[in-house]
């Protein structure tokens, strides 16, 4: 369905957003992109979708050369992006007209597939009224009611489910799984959150820096992980327990290591051989270990294998909005910025998605905070659970731990290098 | 692309009927203009040489083309809303013409400002102008405005696609109006303004949709003068537009 072959694009900026990007979507499948903020997730879908240029590379869409053939790709995809395009003043049967014109359809045509379609995304009882007054949930289904008036073969779902609260996320999860299951859509979906890729896609590709790090099913990517992960919480934590997480990077047995909100993630060659002495370990050290779990590793492993080292690298994607380049870099990264911190309010509920959350946000923070000296509170997204003094927070320890001038190496793809790109004041 | 323009059209016609005071509440700046210059300048028609009996008879034809100026040039900035609320890239996905896009939105603005003028002559008629009510030369002076009002509208579509930002945007407008104004007939006969200014007026299309107005509205009808200006605003918004469209075009590679 999608063949993607070398694809290139370089902003006005200079930016190289993509790089020799391959890609390959077959017939009938959901394929993710999975990538933190900036990774040239949009920028792709853009280019796929004829709304941007490229500068080299080679791209079939539906049968058709992007290049060559845009208006022949746009009658056979929809595209849901991130920002609804769908008129406030409008109803919803309104917004849904509206869009079939727009593709040519017959009149006739045109209301037979909005009675469906509302049928389908149950929104007949609201399809007359003003889409203002529309949840953000409800809005999203009717977004991706008008992306499909045409019968597209093909959908573009840019972030769908961005913004949305747990319940419309899951909402949402149904919906797609059941527009490929039943009307056969070939969909590929951009997302940030690890825990969409693994429950919808049959396929993920992890996209960093403007190119596609791996490809394959689930499974096959949590494969690439060899051995176990394992997963520990103490009941301070400090810069004792700072201590103890270097302590353990330097041990040969050891892999890896990444905190995780407040878990320590340890990989291990064989997990069960190494419990007891990394138990060992910790009470020597004065720790007190609140919980210890030894499992396989998920795709967020995977993730931080594939893109942890290189999130700090990755590019500023100003293309995404190209009418807020006007304004330097600033514009979009911000706009993303704030729709991360308001999903992360949102994510209660649910520890998962909270942590997933959690981490890429840190994660990010510490690439904006590179250098600085430990804040005197703790960030507030910590969960502060074991009374008395706050946990200190990853980037807490890590701040300690440089000024105790230990030389902190974090997972990399290789898993030896160190990431100089840490060191503070290098880039500037 | 016929089609395409009237779904377009179509939908923005629908948001502004259903928010009718902000069609009306941008009604308030030229009204205010009526009441303050009529009165400001009430005395000016006294002078020796001034063409009419009373300054708001004068007047009327330079408040008409105010209420286009201040109008239209509203249309580039909720082009730039679309942009942001991604209803542009919804259009851009789909098969649709790339003209009709700007067409629809530029008409859309002429055919609104077209209603405003309406109703500021009414008001006009209401404060005692002594306009002509013929509804012929109403409809040859609308046919005026509404190009004047296509020409403004794609002057701010093309300005926001250029600058792609509101403020620079309303700024450059604020920045045109007045200047354009004072530079035509609109607020003072020509035989009283320095010999300069004759020769910018000369370039300036708003001075001719003035002039244009007022052949046909006030005292007795001027018809050369009227098809003078009628062509050079036919001239001055198939320009405007093919600028805009060609700016819109431009940046979508």
């Amino acid at each position: 369905m999608i063949q993607v072959s070398g694809l290139t694009k370089i902003f006005s900026s200079g930016t190289k957003a993509l790089d020799e990007l391959d890609l390959n979507v077959k017939d009938g499948e959901i394929f993710a992109l999975l990538g933190p903020n900036g990774a040239g997730k949009t920028t792709t879908i853009r280019i796929l979708s004829t709304l941007s240029g490229f500068d080299s590379g080679q791209i079939i869409v539906a049968g058709h050369d992007v290049d060559l053939n845009p208006e022949k790709v746009r009658e056979a995809i929809g595209v849901v992006a991130q920002q609804t395009g769908i008129d406030y003043f409008l109803t919803g049967r309104e917004n849904l007209v509206l869009q079939g014109h727009m593709y040519r359809m017959k009149k006739a045509d045109i209301q037979a597939r909005v009675t469906e379609l509302a049928q389908y995304f149950e929104l007949e009882d609201s399809l007359d009224r003003l889409v203002a007054t529309y949840s953000g949930g409800m809005r999203r289904k009717l977004d991706i009611a008008t992306a499909l008036i045409h019968r597209p073969t093909l959908v573009f779902l840019d972030e769908p489910t961005l913004g949305l609260d747990i319940k419309s996320r899951k909402n949402l999860w149904a919906y797609v799984e059941k527009m490929n299951r039943e009307l056969g859509l070939t969909i590929l979906l951009t997302t940030h959150y690890l825990e969409e890729a693994d429950k919808l896609a049959q396929r993920v590709a992890i996209i960093n820096a403007g190119k596609i790090r791996i490809t394959g099913t689930p499974d096959e990517l949590k494969n690439t992980i060899h051995g176990d992960a394992v997963v520990l919480s103490f009941e301070q934590q400090d810069h004792a327990t700072a201590a103890f997480a270097y302590t353990m990077k330097s041990e040969p047995e050891i892999k890896d290591t990444l905190w995780q909100g407040n878990k320590l993630h340890l990989y291990v060659a064989n997990g069960a051989e190494s419990i007891p002495k990394i138990a060992l370990v910790a009470s020597q050290q004065g720790l007190t270990i609140k919980s210890l779990a030894l499992s396989r590793p998920t795709l967020d492993d995977v993730f931080l294998k594939y893109t942890g080292s290189s999130l700090t690298e990755a590019k500023e994607d100003t293309g995404d909005e190209w009418w807020k380049q006007w304004a330097g870099k600033g514009g979009g990264n911000w706009n993303k910025k704030w729709a991360n911190e308001a999903e992360e309010s949102t994510g209660e509920t649910e520890t998962t998605v909270q942590e997933t959350q959690q981490h890429m946000t840190t994660t990010n923070d510490t690439e904006k905070d590179e250098g600085t000296q430990p804040p005197a509170t703790p960030a507030t997204e910590t969960p502060a659970k074991s009374g008395g003094a706050a946990p200190w927070s990853p980037e807490e320890m890590e701040a300690w731990w440089k000024q105790q001038g230990g030389q902190p190496q974090w997972p990399t793809e290789s898993g030896g290098a160190p990431n100089t790109t840490k060191d503070p004041g290098k880039k500037d | 692309m016929l089609a395409d323009t009237w779904y377009l059209f179509g939908k923005y016609m629908r948001i502004t009927i259903r928010m009718p005071w902000w069609s009306l509440f941008t009604l308030l700046q030229p009204l205010i203009w009526l009441v303050i210059f009529g009165q400001l300048f009430k005395n000016m028609s006294q002078l020796p040489g001034f063409p009419t009996g009373s300054y708001v008879d004068f007047f009327v034809p330079g408040v008409l083309i105010m209420t286009v100026l201040f109008g239209s040039s509203w249309s580039g900035v909720s082009l730039l809303r679309e942009i942001t609320a991604g209803a542009v890239d919804k259009m851009l996905v789909a098969p649709v013409s790339r003209v009709a896009i700007v067409l629809s939105r530029v008409l859309h603005s002429a055919v609104q400002v077209l209603v405003q003028t309406l109703i500021i002559l009414a008001v006009a008629l209401g404060l005692g102008a002594a306009t002509s009510v013929n509804p012929l030369y109403i409809a040859m002076a609308m046919l005026i405005i509404f190009l004047l009002g296509v020409g403004f509208a794609a002057l701010s579509n093309g300005f926001a696609i250029l600058l792609q930002r509101e403020e620079p945007l309303v700024m450059i407008g604020n920045l045109m109006t007045l200047p354009l104004m004072f530079f035509s007939t609109a607020l003072m006969p020509k035989n009283f303004m320095p010999e300069w200014i004759h020769y910018v007026a000369l370039v300036n299309p708003i001075n001719y949709a003035v002039e244009a107005v007022r052949a046909v509205l006030v005292g007795t009808p001027d018809f050369a003068l009227y098809s003078k200006g009628l062509l050079v605003l036919a001239i001055f918004a198939a320009a405007t537009l093919a600028w805009a469209v060609n700016a819109f075009n431009s940046l979508r590679d």
